[in-house]
């Protein structure tokens, strides 16, 4: 038989069994990677977007920066307006150009007093991606601190964090999430240079402690609610590096007040009895079971480099995503149905095979939506609807080639239209996968999930029609393509 | 037979008139910007009540922030858009809690954005655009002559100017989703173009007719002529579809992607293979064979 000659059906044959098998984890109950989310507008849920403080991060790299160099090179300098300025009058030969490149600065500029430097922009932007990726591990674990949601956190742009929560909501996630808590121990200090005074903004309580502080959360190992007398606090231990500073402070200043100080205001400044060597401590002051549990959860989980803000917030509730998928279903449905009796009555057999090309298309673009774990949402619906206008599109342009070459007594009449249509499907199917990729390159939120639905059924087209429907044309004689008008 | 060649003057009219149609039209009513680009916030809401009562209940929201409620075609859907302020994340909370207490209201989608990100987007979208429409032409050139390319962007462009003109007028909200419809106007004007552009270059490189240019024009348009009805018909068919059944917020994008089709299938038929004659392909064609 001719049929088995073609290795178009082994290939189409290929395609098929492939397509089950990559589409079959979709139905099956266990998580897999490779299976096709649903955005958070079908499914319903909850999405921010935070953006970290790009100022103040590159305030503290700066500091950073300029504490290390006075550390390591003696070398003192000065902050000013985004600039890191040496003065001339100190030994410089310490600070050579590859211990300038290598800290990520450049020179800004020159004179004969002094020195000015600026991060150079690549190595601030790394380091800020670098701390972003930080902080989605420190949002992570602060929004699902049982590790039982099933969250979708990513980073977006250079200091953005998305977070897509599926479901309902406990209520303290954006609470959690806002909080940088910063916590800082500083002693207390009555002068006036290098101090500062923190209140405490509900009792009124205020003391004036040395500005840079003692010992940070950084090195807070674990916290908790407790409850003291009935009344919650919450419980901190260090780690044994936390644990050594706090014996040390603690021991050189027994008589002195120091304050706990959280994202800037005063908690409590209670005065130092005896040396604490154990590591642990505790904050009390006027907790609710709900706020001392959050700021355990913070504490625990590291204070996030910057200030968070919420740039986009939205919350879309069960009843209108599952009513989009039903609508979209029974709309995608009708549609098809519709293409498919349209093309059936207008080109007889060969529009029968335009179906199965139609439904070849839609298994293969699935099944690379599932390989590759896309999130389909409903912008990514409107995609593949159009998709099949795509595919329907190649298939007319082939048929209208065919009919003209056999109306036209051209030899080869199939073969011949096919590959000259062929050809004009290439040019203008690829200019829209073209825009398409740079669509999802630079576009963002629903942009991005039309563009990739439209970039995979762009290919998926593509390849059905190179194959399936060319092997049903191959096969059948043109007596029966229903084409000789 | 339709002598389309014939008709570009009248058809360069049209368009004309189309592009200072549209221009007015954004001049006097202006782009309906939705959060994205504006930034605030956005309620779809499900309730019984009237836009009227709607905008009673609303009243209590400081006058300096703008309330906008609209009720979604043929639903009992309602977008409420409020204008973004001083203090947006506790006004938030605040009007959610309202909205929660009211039986009358379901809240079916929230969404707040920050003015300073949606400054982001239109920047980000302006970008997604040209570097999109910068890639038609460069293909386009690359495949064809500049000519070609030349047409077929600004074919393009008139299209999408005209959906723009065409969202105005009805006052559809401009938002993300639209820029996607917009770049799929721009992806199936330039289809059809390629399409005719391929059949052009097919005919004009055969030996027997090259010289007429006329003929070869109407010969490419006529000889497409089905494929571009037919595919027209099936594309506004599953749009259709997508019209009547797609979720409330979501019904705009197709109304507009048919009006693209319809502008496309125009500028297809009448414009393009007009303008490049009208760029002397004619001449540069007889160039070449002498």
């Amino acid at each position: 038989m001719i049929i088995f000659k073609q290795w178009r059906l082994w290939v189409s044959l290929l395609l098929l069994i492939g397509s089950y098998i990559l589409i079959k984890p979709n139905f099956e109950s266990q998580t897999s990677d490779s299976k096709i989310n649903f955005g958070l507008d079908i499914q319903g849920g909850f999405s921010y977007l935070l953006e970290l403080n790009e100022e103040e991060y590159l305030n503290n790299l700066l500091v950073k920066t300029s504490q290390y160099i006075e550390n390591t090179y003696s070398i003192s300098s000065d902050i000013d307006n985004g600039e890191i300025v040496i003065s001339k009058n100190q030994n410089l030969d310490a600070l050579t150009n590859i211990v300038i490149q290598n800290l990520g600065l450049e020179i800004n500029e020159k004179s004969d007093k002094q020195n000015s430097y600026i991060f150079s922009k690549q190595s601030f932007n790394k380091s800020l991606s670098d701390m972003t990726l930080n902080a989605v591990e420190i949002v992570r674990s602060r929004v699902d601190f049982l590790g039982n949601k099933e969250l979708s956190i990513q980073k977006v742009g250079l200091n953005k964090i998305l977070l897509e929560i599926p479901g309902d909501l406990d209520n303290n996630v954006k609470e959690v999430i806002s909080k940088t808590a910063k916590l800082t121990l500083h002693l207390e200090k009555n002068n006036i240079v290098g101090s500062k005074t923190f209140i405490n903004e509900e009792t009124g309580e205020q003391v004036r402690v040395q500005e840079i502080p003692n010992i940070t959360g950084d090195f807070i190992q674990d916290a908790s609610l407790q409850y003291n007398q009935n009344e919650p606090v919450v419980a901190f231990s260090f780690n044994k590096e936390g644990s050594d500073l706090f014996a040390k402070m603690t021991s050189e200043n027994v008589g002195s007040r120091f304050a706990i100080v959280l994202d800037g205001s005063l908690i409590t400044a209670p005065v130092i009895r005896e040396s604490i060597t154990g590591g642990s401590g505790q904050i009390s002051g006027g907790f609710t079971n709900e706020t001392a549990n959050n700021l355990a959860i913070i504490l625990k989980s590291g204070s996030l480099p910057t200030q968070i803000k919420i740039i986009q917030e939205k919350q879309i509730g069960p009843t209108l995503g599952q009513e989009g998928v039903e609508k979209g279903v029974i709309a995608s449905i009708i549609a098809l149905i519709a293409i498919t009796l349209f093309m059936i009555i207008y080109y007889k057999i060969s529009g029968f095979f335009t179906v199965i090309t139609i439904i070849s298309c839609l298994s293969l673009l699935f099944a690379m939506m599932s390989l590759l774990n896309t999130t389909l949402t409903l912008p990514g619906v409107i995609g593949i609807v159009l998709t099949i206008g795509m595919c329907v599109d190649a298939n007319v342009l082939i048929f209208e080639r065919i009919r003209e070459n056999f109306k036209h007594n051209i030899e080869d009449p199939k073969n011949h239209g096919f590959n000259s249509a062929y050809v004009t499907i290439l040019d203008s199917n690829l200019t829209t996968l073209f825009a398409a990729v740079f669509l999802f390159a630079f576009g963002f939120g629903p942009i991005r999930g039309f563009s990739i639905s439209l970039i995979i059924g762009i290919i998926s087209s593509l390849i059905v029609t190179y194959i399936i429907l060319k092997l049903f044309i191959n096969i059948t004689s043109i007596k029966y393509l229903g084409l000789q008008r | 037979m339709i002598n389309f060649y014939s008709f570009k003057n009248k058809s360069y009219l049209v368009s004309l008139t189309l592009i200072i149609l549209t221009i007015t039209i954004i001049f006097f009513k202006g782009l309906n910007l939705g959060i994205d680009f504006k930034g605030g916030l956005n309620f779809e809401v499900k309730s019984n009540l009237t836009t009227n009562q709607l905008n009673e209940y609303f009243d209590f929201i400081d006058s300096d922030r703008e309330v906008l409620i609209k009720r979604e075609v043929g639903s009992d859907v309602f977008s409420i858009r409020i204008e973004s302020g001083d203090n947006n994340p506790v006004f938030i909370e605040e009007i959610k809690n309202i909205i929660d207490q009211n039986p009358d209201i379901e809240i079916l989608l929230s969404e707040y954005i920050e003015p300073t990100f949606s400054e982001e987007l239109i920047k980000n979208s302006i970008y997604a655009l040209a570097s999109s429409l910068l890639v038609i032409a460069v293909y386009v050139w690359i495949r064809f002559d500049w000519q070609f390319a030349a047409s077929g962007i600004f074919a393009l462009l008139h299209d999408v100017f005209v959906a723009i003109g065409f969202m105005s007028l009805f006052n559809i909200e401009f938002n993300l989703t639209m820029i996607a419809a917009l770049l799929l106007i721009a992806g199936y004007s330039i289809n059809d173009t390629i399409v005719l552009f391929d059949r052009l270059r097919s005919l004009t490189s055969n030996e027997e007719n090259k010289d007429n240019f006329e003929t070869n024009v109407n010969n490419s348009i006529k000889l497409n002529l089905r494929r571009t009805i037919l595919t027209s018909f099936t594309t506004i068919l599953a749009l259709l579809c997508l019209v009547f059944l797609a979720p409330v917020n979501l019904t705009e994008m197709p109304i507009v992607f048919i009006f693209g089709v319809l502008i496309g299938t125009f500028s297809s038929l009448f414009l393009v293979l007009g303008i490049v004659g009208d760029l002397n392909y004619e001449a540069v064609l007889k160039a070449r064979d002498s």
